[in-house]
């Protein structure tokens, strides 16, 4: 969660950045185009000026002229001079300014050859005037009574004036909708900041109201899960009393039986009579000492070993034969005793020793898992009646 | 009251002298003292045009001396005889003057392509007196309007003569045109010099 907001704030960000620079970058260009129409502004300005000092300066070179025709003053041929030289400046100036505008450049050439022309007849009646050839000079006048050239100039400077106040006017609109073209821009700028800085201020607000609650929900798991850790504490503590008392009493329980078993082994051993634990399969699997001493084999010679290669039980009555099931198995599967049945024992040495013999089954849970077989040997008074 | 010895009057003569030569020289700079200065350079120039004081004449461009004399003019008269007194020096000099429509005024400069800087009537009381430039016409007019806090029209490369007190356009330089057909930088320095020669 913390991951998405912080991208989601650093992508407001990138976008309220991203969105200033394209407002200072289109502010600059709007400014740097506003300036540039004020430029034309002033260069359509400075048409108008210079065309109206060109008319001006024309105007002034004329009456200067008639005035030094009609007096003859040096000062008013300077003026007239002056005059001239303007009139060649001021064109050549309207002629630069107008270069790169063709329909402007075209009247401006137009301009220029007929101001060449009037400059060129007021040379030549000034040349005459100071020849003194004062004919030619009333006759140039004459022809010039009406000034049809200089009015022809005046209606051209006219026309180039009204074009450039014409541009003047598109100029101007421009200049303003250029004005306002940036004033929309920083303004919806702004606009688009602020609802995207609005969203940045939400988008913190509900990833904080959402931290508030994981934080109240944490809090309640956490004291929830306190309160379940006390109870399972008391619960573990609780069983480990009691499993430390049941140890304690199987402790005691296995020290009894263990106990009792060697008791048991000891009361087993200290019989003087053989005793043999067999198993269902008739295989021994357990003598006393009595054994041992009396077969002269080891245990490990006895166990596992079948019943009958170590006792053998003799015919109830002698010349019978030999029964055809085994007794001692039958007993077994019966689950009965079977008790002083005379036997033959058979020591180490192959010497037969006469025995009675007890099988008494062993029960586990009511079933027969084998028997214990006591031997008694039969003393020699006892074998010689028998 | 005791008698002046002559030893001293000769010392008090000799001190008076001297201060009324002194002032003499500060307060009428001439033509010739200008002409004559062997170690004249621009920014020399310009210092010695420190206590001039500001007028703007009628008619154009002032007589030298009457501008040397009365120690008051406008931009023209400086820039033109800056013009022609570091000419004459081996300077190589060039006469520029920018309009401002805007501001409804023009100024004459004059540009030492040596110094690559332009002498101005306006900075002659300050530390700086030479205001370095560019030697484009467009880079002069940008420096000289931007000094007046406005915006230029059109700026004239020009020349004057003092014998004729003419004027004679050489190059017009337009701001709203493209800069890279400006005159001054399709034709080269040779069509510059052929309005004075």
């Amino acid at each position: 969660m913390q991951d998405k907001t912080i991208r989601r704030v650093l992508a407001f960000f990138l976008l309220i950045s991203a969105v200033l620079i394209v407002v200072a970058v289109q502010a600059v260009r709007n400014i740097n185009r506003s300036v540039a129409t004020s430029d034309w502004v002033n260069h359509t300005h400075a048409v108008i000026l210079e065309a109206e000092a060109l008319r001006s300066a024309l105007y002034v070179g004329d009456g200067a002229l008639h005035t030094y025709v009609l007096t003859g003053d040096a000062r008013d041929l300077a003026a007239c001079r002056d005059a001239l030289a303007n009139v060649t400046e001021h064109l050549e100036i309207t002629k630069a300014l107008t270069r790169f505008e063709p329909a402007q450049h075209e009247q401006t050439i137009q301009l220029d050859s007929q101001v060449n022309q009037r400059t060129g007849f007021l040379q030549g009646i000034l040349a005459a005037q100071q020849a003194g050839n004062a004919e030619t000079v009333r006759a140039m006048l004459t022809v010039d009574a009406s000034r049809t050239a200089l009015r022809d100039i005046q209606r051209k400077i006219e026309k180039l004036k009204a074009d450039e106040l014409a541009l003047l006017t598109e100029r101007d609109n421009a200049s303003y909708l250029q004005a306002q073209a940036t004033r929309w821009t920083v303004w919806a700028g702004v606009v688009l900041d602020v609802l995207l800085l609005g969203g940045v201020a939400w988008l913190i607000r509900d990833d904080l109201a959402a931290r508030r609650r994981v934080t109240v929900a944490l809090q309640e798991a956490n004291e929830q899960l306190e309160s379940r850790v006390k109870a399972r504490t008391a619960e573990l503590a609780a069983a480990n009393t009691q499993l430390s008392t049941e140890n304690l009493e199987r402790q005691w329980a296995n020290q009894a039986l263990e106990h009792q078993l060697r008791y048991n082994q000891l009361i087993v051993d200290s019989i003087s009579d053989l005793v043999l634990v067999i198993t269902k399969a008739l295989n021994i699997s357990r003598v006393n000492p009595a054994v041992i001493h009396l077969t002269g084999l080891e245990s490990t010679a006895l166990i596992n070993q079948p019943l009958a290669s170590v006792v053998r039980l003799l015919p109830a009555h002698p010349g019978v034969d030999a029964p055809l099931l085994d007794p001692v198995a039958q007993a077994l599967k019966d689950g009965r005793d079977l008790r002083d049945q005379l036997a033959i024992v058979e020591d180490k040495r192959g010497r037969q020793i006469p025995v009675r013999f007890t099988l008494i089954p062993l029960r586990d849970r009511d079933k027969v898992v084998g028997g214990v077989v006591t031997l008694q040997i039969v003393p020699p008074e006892v074998k010689a009646e028998e | 009251m005791r008698p002046l010895k002559p030893k001293r009057n000769l010392k008090l003569c000799a001190v008076w002298v001297f201060c009324v030569l002194a002032v003499i020289r500060l307060d009428a700079l001439t033509m010739s003292e200008l002409l004559n200065d062997p170690k004249m350079t621009p920014k020399r120039f310009a210092s010695l045009f420190e206590h001039f004081k500001f007028e703007m004449h009628p008619f154009d461009v002032q007589d030298p001396n009457q501008f040397l004399g009365t120690e008051c003019g406008d931009c023209i008269d400086y820039a033109v005889l800056a013009d022609y007194v570091l000419k004459l020096k081996g300077f190589g000099t060039r006469l520029i003057r920018v309009e401002m429509i805007g501001k409804n005024t023009g100024h004459a400069v004059c540009y030492v392509t040596e110094n690559r800087a332009y002498l101005d009537y306006n900075n002659r009381k300050y530390a700086f007196k030479l205001e370095r430039s560019g030697p484009t016409i467009r880079e002069v007019a940008a420096k000289v309007a931007d000094s007046f806090d406005a915006n230029w029209t059109y700026a004239q490369e020009f020349t004057f003569d003092y014998q004729t007190f003419n004027k004679r356009a050489v190059f017009t330089v337009v701001k709203t045109d493209p800069p890279a057909k400006d005159p001054d930088k399709v034709k080269p320095q040779a069509q510059r010099a052929k309005p004075n020669s």
